[in-house]
């Protein structure tokens, strides 16, 4: 097996995923062909050379239906000979992409493949697409419940309380803002713009530097009326008996921001590399998918980090960043607490309760974020995981070259 | 000829020319207007779906549908009820799927035909359930008698079963998903204003001429008319199923009936699924969905568990089947009722007895303790008021009076001891007052657990002294536990009999012991639950254990519901009478309640804490000081301990056989199930014991005997049915 590495990384700025959104204006394929020109642009790409556009995309339905990353890539004006696939592992999407990306380079069947995501939530409703975790049959069958009650139950579990998370979100808002004031951002985002060229967004609009600790404290918990008033939590103890009561901790301030935005990235051989006069960012040392227990669903990231660590021949405190995706606070705080990571390594940029979390972009964002952090320090290795629906995790480790 | 049919009142309204008739259904014709009427009448007492049922309707069907002319049809029962549902011996009997599959879809392709013919109004003068509902639904048009006893409803989910001719299609489309949800996976029986405000009945007729009118009248207006489902326009009630809010509603009751049930009844779960599955298919195949899953639990061992239990065993005990029974022509001779201890208990006997239409005398040593009884009585009846008007409230408490006095109970008829379970204090009341009865008074006691024969002893009269154990809430609880002393005479059991007849309780008759049967069982299943906490078992997981099984009260609630001074009394009082006791459970509870003062809900701790809310305490989960005073923890999986919680009840059970407590099966199932809350969805002790195999069972138990103690010991009664290969119930 020969390796996979990543040529160049771009995003868009996220966008708040609501009407006042300002990327709201904006159809999800105009997104991502924004990102895949830009990655074409900056790498001088012949489209022609590139063997797949893979995309992750959560809500393939609607506007982001139909292999939205055929649709996008001929859109960007890429040669025709340059295919398409969308693919769906929830919100390990965008990551997916990239691990699908390199283990076609590193097989050796392609050469030079775009990875990257797309989500537009403002237009195209998380969960519109419905699916069989919707039906009745399917709680009877598998049982589960909504994330947030389950992100409660993970915090109930940890011991985790509701100071611990407010106060994790705190410093990922002020991490953001510190990233955003010093350019951190700047190498790989680009302005999402109309067809005239004018800017509709330029930066990162999620977040909110002027958050206090008071402010989020006085939040009330978003979970806690379905949760106990409609029974929710009670689906719970079928696989958790002891726990009697959930204590509800997340709210909108200390949980990921829906947001819509896009990414791309360029992975390929070295010899591809070489061919296009192009200098890797750096190789993939491995990547890891988990599957644990889908009613408390956001562990994943637990397991898929061992087993990508486990790849590697490293251990935990071998890697130089991680991003472990902020889906809801207590996600990070009970990764960092099983995996020994001091928090000053992780998300050193802020996280999706700062920045949003575009769903089906987010990881390919993140993996381009570690990258630039990683340049930024002058440090070598980086780990990008996420939990996914279904209690999945998807991991990938990357190093300087 | 007319005259030989034994004509109903609908029929004679009707008039016309009779052009059918057979042992299912006759159709009368009237020409000049083009309408039909299709009487439901089989041979027997009722109305019921069997195969018969089936060709008998397609027969009446296919005769009124060759009239020419014809415009539409009124349907109506013969039977005093419209139709209750299918034919539950042969449902029982069913195990062959291939067979009950091709049965179900040749019902709903009949039911299916008569919708998709002339329009068709039902008019029911009497209940429609199960069955019979969905043959109400359809009709185009379905209008009642505005009775309160007329009933309307989908509870097949009760019996482990779901709708299956077409209910869990057609009611969602007619009155929405989030009542039909709630009506079919909750298994609501509506009375006919009720559901007429549900919209599951089209119109309200105050008697038989106007609803016949109205269902005329219905036809001549809407000739041709479809069924909305079967319009090209439809439109499905708000919130359509595959909507946001639609789907919120799937998963809200996916979440409301779990909280309730705990994941021990798949057919109300199947219910939810079969609403949201069908609610996107073509109408026929969403037929052909809810027929299969329908077949699928029928033949299940719940179905048939549940079908025995609610259906056989509860019916033929409120026939007093094989129970002592007055001479033809003999009256009970109870007109006066006198009730000793105006306690919870004591004040809801004397409503009870007071609302049908008893004297009654209500007693009390102390007079806080009286007025609290008797503003008891007013509460009740003021309810009543509001149902039935201020006469009904006033005819009700003229009936009660409340009493410090012994002159009052003069001339008593019965008299039920409610007073403190304490046998002296029993004995010495009973020697006071049972000389100022009247001749042949009965006497019974409501001890929960003095035997009997004992009591009996103060009397004068041991023969005619009984017990009569009633549970609380006594409005609601539906058993009556009635207990042969030693010299009962078979005359009293069966006044006492009569006397649960005339106040609407349901039946069991057992012998005498310490505890009798339920009060027995139930404490062995409270026992264990406290056994587990004090070996040191997550009390969380022991409460969990008790609900996945299906246990009504998890086994802490209930201490905390009767106060733990009196769990510990009782507790002390069996180990007086039985020689036996669990000192580890002991030990515990009279730590919490003297070291720790927590005596349950009435001083806000117990096993649990408590908030103190607008109505009284609210739990809010287990005292977290509970594990420091039990052993060291243990782990435990809630498999093993739901097995252990009915395994040391089953013991009991079994027990009760071997010491003669038991008469018969029947009791004990209905006993256990609508005593004490046991697991209603294994349909009881027996048929849950029968599930697991009776030699399975006794290894079982003889391995928990070895590891917990004599408790689990296998009686004699199941070995030698072990031996025998013999089970409960075939």
């Amino acid at each position: 097996m020969s390796t996979a590495y990543l040529y160049d990384a771009v995003r868009s700025p996220r966008g708040r995923g609501k009407e006042n959104g300002s990327l709201y204006v904006v159809r999800p394929i105009d997104l991502l062909s924004q990102s895949l020109k830009a990655l074409e642009k900056r790498t001088s790409l012949p489209t022609n050379l590139v063997d797949d556009v893979v995309i992750g995309c959560v809500t393939q339905t609607g506007e982001q239906g139909a292999c939205i990353a055929r649709f996008a890539a001929l859109q960007a004006g890429w040669d025709f000979s340059a295919p398409g696939v969308t693919v769906n592992r929830f919100c390990g999407s965008g990551l997916e992409a990239v691990n699908h990306a390199a283990a076609m380079v590193a097989s050796g069947f392609h050469d030079l493949v775009v990875a990257g995501g797309v989500e537009s939530m403002s237009r195209v409703k998380m969960g519109s697409d419905g699916g069989a975790i919707w039906e009745a049959e399917t709680q009877w069958t598998v049982g589960g419940v909504p994330q947030g009650i389950s992100a409660d139950l993970l915090a109930t579990l940890y011991g985790i309380t509701r100071e611990e998370v407010d106060q994790f979100a705190l410093r990922s808002q002020q991490k953001a803002a510190a990233a955003m004031a010093s350019g951190a951002f700047s190498r790989s985002v680009v302005p999402v713009i109309d067809g005239s060229g004018l800017p509709i967004l330029e930066a990162d609009e999620y977040p909110r530097a002027d958050t206090t600790f008071e402010k989020l404290a006085g939040l009330k918990p978003a979970f806690e009326m379905m949760g106990t008033q409609f029974g929710l939590d009670a689906l719970t103890r079928r696989r958790y008996p002891a726990v009697e009561r959930i204590r509800h901790v997340h709210h909108a301030g200390n949980s990921s921001g829906i947001v819509d935005g896009a990414a791309a990235i360029l992975v390929g051989s070295k010899e591809a590399g070489e061919r296009l006069g192009l200098k890797p960012r750096a190789k993939i040392r491995a990547v890891a998918l988990s599957g644990e227990e889908p009613l408390l669903m956001l562990t994943g990231p637990i397991p898929a980090t061992r087993k990508a660590l486990k790849k590697a021949g490293m251990s935990a405190a071998d890697v130089d960043l991680y991003e472990v995706n902020e889906a809801f606070a207590a996600v990070p705080l009970a990764w960092a607490r099983e995996l020994g990571v001091p928090e000053e390594k992780i998300n050193v940029n802020g996280g999706s309760i700062a920045l949003g979390h575009p769903l089906g972009a987010t990881g390919a964002m993140l993996l381009g974020t570690v990258l630039d952090a990683l340049e930024d320090r002058n440090l070598s290795t980086g780990l990008v995981t996420l939990c996914i629906g279904g209690g999945m995790g998807i991991a990938t480790l990357i190093e300087r070259v | 000829m007319n005259q030989k049919l034994d004509v109903g009142e609908i029929e004679a309204l009707f008039g016309g020319e009779r052009v059918f008739a057979s042992d299912v259904a006759r159709v009368w014709w009237d020409g000049a207007t083009g309408q039909a009427l299709l009487i439901l009448k089989m041979e027997g007492r009722a109305n019921k779906i069997n195969a018969r049922f089936g060709e008998g309707l397609a027969e009446a069907m296919e005769a009124t549908r060759a009239l020419s002319g014809l415009k539409g049809i009124v349907l109506a029962s013969g039977h005093r009820d419209f139709c209750v549902g299918a034919d539950l011996e042969m449902l029982y009997g069913s195990r062959d799927a291939a067979a009950l599959y091709s049965q179900v879809r040749s019902l709903s392709a009949l039911f299916r035909s008569i919708e998709q013919g002339v329009p068709v109004a039902c008019a029911l003068t009497g209940t429609a359930l199960g069955g019979g509902y969905e043959l109400a639904l359809s009709c185009h048009y379905r209008a009642a008698l505005d009775s309160p006893e007329l009933q309307v409803g989908l509870p097949e989910v009760n019996l482990g079963v779901i709708p299956g001719s077409g209910g869990t299609q057609r009611l969602p489309r007619l009155i929405g998903i989030q009542g039909a949800l709630e009506n079919i996976a909750q298994a609501k029986i509506l009375r006919a204003s009720e559901a007429a405000s549900a919209g599951m009945l089209d119109s309200l007729a105050p008697d038989v001429a106007s609803l016949l009118e109205g269902c005329r009248g219905w036809l001549a207006k809407n000739p041709g008319r479809k069924q909305p489902w079967d319009s090209g326009d439809f439109v499905w009630p708000a919130p359509a199923p595959n909507s946001e809010e639609g789907r919120n509603i799937f998963m809200v009751g996916c979440a409301m009936l779990y909280q309730k049930t705990n994941g021990v009844f798949p057919a109300a779960e199947a219910a939810i699924s079969v609403v949201q599955q069908g609610s996107s298919l073509q109408f026929d195949r969403a037929l052909e969905v809810e027929a299969r899953r329908f077949v699928q639990l029928a033949v299940s061992d719940q179905a048939k568990d549940m079908i025995r239990t609610f259906f056989f065993h509860r019916s033929a005990a409120e026939r007093h089947e094989g129970l002592p029974t007055l001479a033809k022509g003999e009256d009970a001779g109870i007109r006066k009722v006198a009730i000793l201890g105006a306690g919870m208990m004591g004040a809801g006997l004397a409503f009870l007895c007071a609302s049908r239409g008893y004297e009654v005398v209500l007693k009390d040593i102390t007079a806080p303790a009286l007025e609290a009884g008797m503003a008891h009585v007013r509460t009740e009846a003021e309810r009543v008021g509001k149902r039935k008007g201020a006469a009904a409230a006033a005819a009700i408490l003229e009936k009660v009076t409340g009493t410090l006095e012994n002159a009052p109970i003069a001339g008593t008829d019965l008299v039920i001891e409610a007073v403190i379970e304490d046998m002296k204090i029993k004995h010495r009341v009973t020697r006071e007052l049972e000389p100022l009865l009247s001749p042949n008074a009965i006497w019974a006691s409501n001890t929960s657990a003095l035997p009997i024969t004992a009591l009996a002893e103060a009397s004068a009269h041991p023969d005619r002294f009984v017990g009569l154990h009633f549970f609380s809430p006594v409005e609601k609880m539906p058993l009556l536990e009635i207990i042969h002393g030693d010299k009962t005479s078979e005359n009293t059991l069966a006044r006492s009999l009569a006397f649960c007849r005339s106040i609407k309780k349901l039946p069991i008759l057992v012998n005498d012991g310490y505890g009798f049967y339920t009060s027995r069982v139930f404490a062995s299943y409270l026992l264990e639950g406290v056994q587990m906490v004090a070996e040191g078992i997550d009390p969380v997981l022991v409460e969990w254990a008790a609900r996945s099984a299906g246990m009504v009260v998890p086994p802490l609630q209930v201490f905390d519901e009767v106060s733990l001074r009196l769990g510990r009394h009782v507790l002390e009082q069996a180990a007086e009478y039985t020689g036996r006791g669990l000192p580890q459970a002991t030990a515990l509870l009279v730590a919490l309640v003297d070291q720790h003062g927590r005596l349950g809900k009435v001083n806000g701790k117990g096993f649990y804490d408590y908030t103190q809310g607008s109505r009284g305490y609210k739990r809010t989960g287990i005292w977290t000081g509970l594990t420091e005073l039990t052993a060291t923890r243990q782990t435990a999986e809630v498999p093993a301990l739901a097995r252990r919680l009915l395994l040391a009840q089953c013991a009991e059970v079994a027990r009760c056989f071997d010491e003669g407590i038991l008469r018969q099966y029947r009791d004990a199932e209905v006993g256990a199930i609508f005593g004490i809350g046991f697991a209603p969805n294994t349909g009881g002790p027996l048929a849950w014991m029968d599930r697991q195999g009776i030699p399975a069972l006794v290894a079982e138990l003889e391995a928990l005997a070895a590891l917990h103690g004599e408790r689990f010991v296998p009686a004699t009664k199941l070995r030698e049915m072990a031996a025998k290969g013999e089970r409960f119930f075939d």
